[in-house]
Order: C-alpha cells, then sequence, then structure tokens
C-alpha cells in the first residue's frame, strides 16, 4: 500500500484566510475613513455638497439694493430711459463695497475714457451685429461732428450717466425748442 | 431728619425693585433673541416669488428653466461682467460667454468672441468682405440637460444632478480629472485654475435658492436673458415656451435635453 501524502500542516490555509480578513477590514475602515456619511443618500453624490453650493456669498445684488442708499441717485436713474441698466455693471459689485447695508469701502469711480468705454458697450454702431430694433446707436466722431462738439468729449458731458437725455432735454425747454411738459420720447410718459 | 431720609430712599428702591428686574429681564430676552437671529441673515427682494418657501434640500414646487433671446442681445458683455464678479472666475475662464455670429451672403459664417465678450465688442470684424446678410449675438451658459453626460462620467461623484433639476460641481470631492470637461457637448465646464477643481455655470444656484435671479439675468438691460418657473403659469417664461415662438435648443441630435432655451435662433448656430 502506498502512503497518504497528506498534510498535518494547514498554515498554509491559515496565512490566506487571515490577509483576506486583514484586507476586508481595511475595505471597510477606509470606506468609513473616506466616503463621507450623507454620500449617496439621493444618488452618487454628498448631500452636504447642495448646501455648501446655496451658501456661496452673494457677490452681485439687484438695483433695489443699491438705490435703498442712494435716494438722489434712484430719483435720476429710475426716471430715465437707463432705467433697467444694473449699477453693479459699471460700478462692480456690492459685496465689495457694503455688507449688512454698511459701507466698508469706496467703489471706484469711472472718469473719462473709462465712460466713454462703458457708454461704447452697448450703443457702439460700427461693430454691426446687434438687431435692427433696439436702444439707440451711435458711430463714435461722426456723433460728436453731427452735434458739432469738439471730437475730444466725453460721454457724459452731455449726457447725464444715469438718466442720459436730462441734461439735453433740460436744455431744449431752457432754449423753447420743447414745451414745458413734454420729454424727448412722449411715449416714455 | 435722617431716619426720614433712609426710609424715602428705602421706599424708592422698592418702588424701583419692580421696573429693574422688569428691564433686567426684557434685556436679556432682547439680547439672547440677538444672539440667535444670525447677523448674517441680510433680507434680499424676492425677484423669484415663492422661493421663502422652499426651505428643504430640494426645490420642489418649481421647475426652472432659462430662455436666452438671441433677438434682443445687443452683445454688451453686461452678463460677463456680473458673472465674473459674482463668482471671481479667473482670467481666461468663462462660465458664460457671448459669440458674435456674422453670415455673408455666400452663407460664409463668421463666429468669434474676443475675451468671451467680457470687454464688449468694440471692433466690426475685418475679414468679412462679402455683403452681410445676418448677425446676431450668442451668449452662452451651461444647458442643464435633463440627461447630463457630465454627471455620468464623473469617477468621485463630485458633478451631479439635484432632484430639481440643477447640474452642479462639489469641490470638496472633484479631484480635476476633466472626464466632464470632456463629456459637456457644450463646453461649458473647465479646469479652475485657482481652486483646481472642475468650474462651470450654475445658473447661479446660491442666489436662486435665496429668491434672486441668477446675476446674468438681473443686469441684462435689454431682456435677453430669462429665468423663470415652467410651473407658475404667469411666468413669462411659460407664456414664451406655451405659444407659438421660434424657439429651439444647442445639438438637439445629442439628446441631453437642455433646459436652456434659445428664442430666435438660427441654424448655424452650433
Amino acid at each position: 500500500m502506498e502512503p497518504e501524502y497528506k498534510s498535518k500542516y494547514n498554515a498554509h490555509l491559515i496565512k490566506v484566510i487571515l490577509v483576506l480578513i486583514v484586507l476586508g477590514v481595511g475595505v471597510v475602515a477606509a470606506q468609513a475613513l473616506f466616503i463621507p456619511r450623507d454620500f449617496g443618500e439621493h444618488g452618487h453624490y454628498r448631500t452636504s455638497a447642495i448646501e455648501d453650493e446655496m451658501n456661496r456669498l452673494v457677490r452681485n445684488q439687484t438695483n433695489e439694493s443699491c438705490l435703498k442708499c442712494h435716494p438722489y441717485i434712484k430719483k435720476i436713474h429710475l426716471s430715465g430711459v437707463h432705467k433697467t441698466v444694473s449699477c453693479e455693471f459699471c460700478h462692480g459689485p456690492n459685496a465689495d463695497h457694503a455688507v449688512d447695508e454698511k459701507k466698508i469701502a469706496d467703489m471706484p469711480v469711472k472718469r473719462g475714457e473709462e465712460i466713454k468705454a462703458l457708454c461704447l458697450r452697448c450703443h457702439n454702431k460700427i461693430i454691426r451685429a446687434r438687431p435692427e430694433e433696439s436702444i439707440k446707436m451711435i458711430a463714435m466722431p461722426q456723433h460728436l461732428e453731427e452735434k458739432r462738439v469738439q471730437t475730444t468729449h466725453i460721454c457724459n458731458q452731455c449726457h447725464h450717466v444715469h438718466d442720459p437725455m436730462k441734461w439735453v432735454i433740460e436744455a431744449k425747454k431752457a432754449h423753447g425748442l420743447i414745451k414745458e411738459k413734454e420729454g424727448l420720447f412722449p411715449w416714455m410718459n | 431728619m435722617d431716619e426720614l431720609k433712609l426710609s424715602e430712599i428705602k421706599q424708592e428702591i422698592n418702588k424701583d425693585r419692580r421696573g429693574f428686574i422688569k428691564n433686567v429681564l426684557s434685556g436679556t430676552i432682547a439680547g439672547s433673541l440677538l444672539m440667535v437671529i444670525p447677523a448674517g441673515a441680510m433680507e434680499f427682494p424676492q425677484q423669484i416669488p415663492g422661493m421663502k418657501d422652499e426651505t428643504g434640500t430640494f426645490i420642489t414646487k418649481k421647475k426652472f428653466a432659462f430662455i436666452v433671446d438671441i433677438t434682443r442681445c445687443i452683445g454688451c458683455g453686461s452678463c460677463c461682467v456680473a458673472d465674473k464678479n459674482e463668482y471671481k472666475v479667473p482670467e481666461g475662464n468663462y462660465r458664460t460667454w457671448v459669440e458674435r455670429y456674422i453670415i455673408d451672403d455666400h452663407d460664409n459664417v463668421f463666429v468669434d468672441a474676443p475675451n468671451g465678450g467680457l470687454d464688449g465688442y468694440t471692433e466690426p470684424r475685418e475679414d468679412v468682405t462679402n455683403p452681410v446678410r445676418d448677425t446676431f449675438f450668442v451668449p452662452k451658459l451651461c444647458n442643464m440637460c435633463e440627461k447630463p453626460s457630465c454627471t455620468q462620467v464623473c469617477p468621485v461623484g463630485a458633478t451631479y444632478q439635484t432632484e430639481d433639476g440643477f447640474v452642479l460641481v462639489d469641490d470638496k470631492r472633484c479631484v480635476a480629472c476633466s472626464y466632464c470637461v470632456q463629456a459637456c457637448p457644450y463646453s461649458v465646464r473647465f479646469i479652475n485654475p485657482v481652486t483646481k477643481t472642475a468650474d462651470k455655470c450654475t445658473w447661479c444656484y446660491h442666489r436662486v435658492r435665496k429668491g434672486l435671479l441668477p446675476a446674468c439675468v438681473n443686469v441684462c438691460p435689454v431682456q435677453a436673458r430669462k429665468f423663470g418657473d415652467l410651473n407658475d403659469k404667469k411666468s413669462e417664461i411659460y407664456k414664451i415656451m406655451r405659444l407659438p415662438h421660434v424657439i429651439s435648443v444647442l445639438k438637439h441630435g445629442m439628446g441631453n435635453k437642455p433646459s436652456l432655451h434659445y428664442l430666435g435662433l438660427r441654424r448655424e448656430v452650433v
């Protein structure tokens, strides 16, 4: 009879099982450690990420919030054709200027050529890609020549930036060119 | 005489005791209330009606849509400026941008967007020699797809679609592998060089949840950008979507079902 060659030692088996157990525990521990608790509640993402996004700082506010503290500008801005223009487009975001309605820093003031550049962003005729019926368009040296003023003039020398036709209407009224109660745009009254 | 004075003072204190305790109590109550109300809780003007009632994790009663009216856009770049200010978007990256399209009478299409329209358009295009047939501006932003490609490819669950339809980025989980940047059919995603994570337009989710319009919609001087609730039958969005209009989405064939619609879209726009 041939002897049975069956090992009585199962140390090799125990080693493999031990390694598997250690790996399994490691995986479970790593999952608990690295995957956030609220991950996967509603889908493959962190539920609290929505809250993080929600709590982002609101840097731009509304014209309403700006004009609350500037009643004089409010009166002018809302009476003219520029009432739909955002304060923050020209002046910068509210968050850099006020926190909880208290001033923290001055807004940068635009002057000279900067004002002209801002006006021309909307009113420049020469870029030729604007809808036919839209806001008033002008081409730059031609408009000044037409109005017979020096070509070095900046827009705000004739136009109030908050109500562009304010001074033009006032001047025309003073010269009797238009009636006292009539504006340049009668449909706006 | 001294006796009299003392008793008078005692009486005075006794009289005042009630008042004193009252004052102290009301003071402490008011003080503790001030502690409870957070100092930063600012009141925002409610531009989207009914957002104050939406306090849960998701917006439940509203279905938001975005409409860009190409027939109105004048390409001033207000939206780009507002967007850059709102998010401090680093130089050379754009969450939203405005493209200029010029189509000549031979159907050649010229498209450009110098600095994403952030500085506005100051010069005409010089290389268009034939007479111009059609010209318009196309603002671009996140299409907020109903079936987004970007969320499907994210390996770490950093970009996801909320149950109210917003596609957002979790910048704490993002590893900037750029899969989503490649997957987006509309190229609205980029890797933010400051945060080193994927970034894109969120339709100003943080503003919407507070009842404010997205920053770009709020500043548009000609109302070319419209944002609103499709469930609200009085909203402009509802009226545009339900009445006959030339209205379309970008890359319809991709099947992503964008929630961003374009009014007056030409077939040349891609």
